[in-house]
């Protein structure tokens, strides 16, 4: 029987611990800011807001379709695949209205949909400058409503991948190498930007238009993925038998740090490379670098060695260069934000190497092969239902001609071509509609002299 | 008082030099040390004598031969087009390739918009 002191005490317990995950969620949700100027930062200027707009309305419909779709679906496909048992309604009807004693419900629903839509937003650097906004968005609503749903049931909602051992602990495979290999996979079959190839097949550079905010994106998205990595380690404070201890802060300390160790490294590795096949440190990949050293040590960061994570961020980062350049060179898929070595080869990267540095290996004497048999099956698994959803999808919008933006749009650049506005208007005020046009045409115009571009 | 007496033989003339950017300050300096401070600048890029450069992308060469100058247009009257030209060929002078050019051009006519003067009165 508990005192009402001791009840008091649980409820504090229980109340530091929702803050601190709350907490975290916000600190992931505002990934998409860095995701934003990311992405911005690499496409070219005439493409900015288009990719803004993506960035945006990715949270905005696919969060929506996570609470009404996506987030039953995971807990349905942990039932069927072994996790624990529902029935359909039971899962839909325990986020809708969940029972007076699931306080917690929707606040698991939200931690749950930021990592969700990071891994939705993740497509759109892929496919920068020449996707089809219907195209994206369907896909959007299909990722977050189905197919990353999919993936967490097989894993942290309790199926098969979760019973036979599969190690993930805050989504380098489950979000990043997903997304990373969605991306790859769109990017495929959307085909590349015009001229980014020369008929022969080599390839052209296009730069982006901003380094400044490629690399104000990146230490945004840093800032963030301590929610994603630390927070995941969510409880502060545990409650037992009337005294408070703390909880689980004894692998808090480990993800930070090789969270840190990891960003860090990464950094070096792909700078290391780029300036060894170039004779310079790029910018841009060492601010990648920074990125898939996070990615290679999310999926282990509860459970390695910290040397471990010194090598993974090295190795995540050091296979940047050398990846993208395969995927340009030797595949010739236009992968705008180095999407797929960043978030794809990197999370795989790292999800493979956790039983080389596991903490079960080096300190419980666990066997290599039994830590490392689930790794490959469940990489394996993801990457084929991500592959294969994702082709299906874009698939079936390149067959009707969907998929991508008409070449005179795609030229012209989809800010003005598809939402009619001009990131960086060089020229002051707009003229005030006189009916006379300056532009040649001779033809006076109610409409005032700025066009959208839009095909009749 | 004959015509080779007055500055430019009484006429206008236009003054244009294509500079490197981090030149204009000497220039605008240079400029008004010899009274003809007014000037129109704008930024260009051009090629000339100046090698292409290699700029890089994630790793990635590829070439840029027009580079980023500076245009600087002066009308004047009363100083000698040959002194403005003077002023400019020196200050933005650094002996290596990619200095830029000066051009002298005669003007036909000019307009203040402020008054209406006209002519040589209205540089």
């Amino acid at each position: 029987m508990l005192t009402p002191l001791q009840t008091d005490l649980a409820s504090v317990v229980e109340g530091v611990n929702l803050v601190w995950v709350l907490t975290v969620t916000f600190l992931i949700f505002f990934m998409h800011a860095g995701f934003a100027m990311l992405e911005a930062g690499q496409v070219r200027a005439k493409n900015v807001a288009n990719q803004l707009t993506k960035n945006l309305l990715t949270w905005s419909i696919g969060v929506i379709v996570f609470f009404l779709l996506g987030a039953a679906v995971s807990s349905i496909v942990a039932a069927l695949t072994g996790g624990p048992a529902t029935t359909i309604s039971g899962a839909f009807m325990s986020l809708y209205a969940p029972a007076a004693s699931a306080t917690t419900a929707w606040v698991d629903w939200l931690f749950g949909a930021v990592f969700a839509m990071t891994a939705a937003t993740i497509v759109s650097g892929a496919v920068a400058g020449r996707a089809r906004l219907r195209a994206y968005l369907t896909y959007t609503i299909l990722i977050a409503g189905v197919i990353y749903p999919v993936v967490v049931g097989f894993t942290w909602g309790g199926g098969f991948l979760s019973a036979l051992g599969f190690h993930d602990f805050a989504g380098g495979m489950i979000v990043h190498g997903m997304g990373g290999i969605a991306g790859l996979t769109a990017a495929w079959i959307i085909g590349p930007r015009m001229d980014r190839f020369k008929p022969d097949g080599t390839a052209n550079v296009i730069p982006g238009h901003s380094i400044t905010f490629a690399v104000l994106g990146t230490l945004i998205l840093a800032f963030g993925w301590y929610g994603f990595n630390v927070g995941t380690a969510a409880a502060p404070l545990a409650y037992a038998d009337g005294a408070v201890t703390l909880g689980s802060f004894a692998y808090v300390g480990r993800v930070a740090l090789v969270t840190t160790l990891g960003m860090a490294a990464g950094a070096i590795g792909a700078g290391g490379v780029a300036m060894y096949k170039t004779g310079k440190v790029d910018t841009l990949y060492v601010a990648n670098g920074v990125l898939a050293g996070l990615v290679g040590i999310t999926a282990i960061a509860n459970d390695i060695v910290w040397p471990g994570a010194l090598v993974v961020g090295l190795l995540a980062g050091a296979q940047l260069p050398v990846v993208f350049e395969f995927v340009e060179k030797r595949l010739q898929i236009d992968d705008v934000c180095a999407v797929f070595p960043v978030h794809g080869s990197a999370g795989v990267l790292g999800t493979l190497l956790y039983p080389v540095f596991a903490v079960p290996l080096w300190h419980d004497g666990a066997s290599f092969v039994s830590l490392a048999v689930p790794q490959v099956i469940g990489v394996g698994v993801i990457a084929i239902w991500t592959f294969v959803a994702t082709a299906v999808v874009f698939g079936g919008f390149r067959a009707v001609g969907q998929v991508r933006v008409s070449s005179a749009h795609e030229r012209e650049g989809l800010d003005t071509a598809e939402h009619g506005v001009d990131t960086y208007p060089e020229f002051g005020s707009p003229d005030a509609d006189t009916g006379i046009r300056t532009d040649g045409s001779g033809v006076p115009s109610g409409d005032g002299f700025m066009t959208t571009g839009r095909e009749d | 008082m004959s015509d080779s007496d007055v500055p430019n033989d009484g006429d206008i003339k236009l003054v244009m030099a294509v500079i490197r950017p981090d030149k204009l300050s000497d220039v605008k300096t240079a400029l008004a040390e010899i009274g003809a401070p007014s000037l129109t600048v704008t930024n260009v890029s051009g090629r000339g004598s100046q090698p292409a450069k290699k700029s890089q992308w994630r790793g990635e060469e590829y070439t840029v031969d027009l580079h980023q100058k500076v245009k600087v247009e002066c009308v004047v009257a009363d100083i000698p087009a040959g002194d403005v030209v003077d002023a400019i060929a020196d200050a933005a002078h650094t002996g290596e390739k990619g200095d830029g050019k000066v051009f002298t051009f005669p003007v036909e006519s000019a307009v203040q918009v402020r008054t209406g003067k006209t002519g040589r009165d209205a540089v």
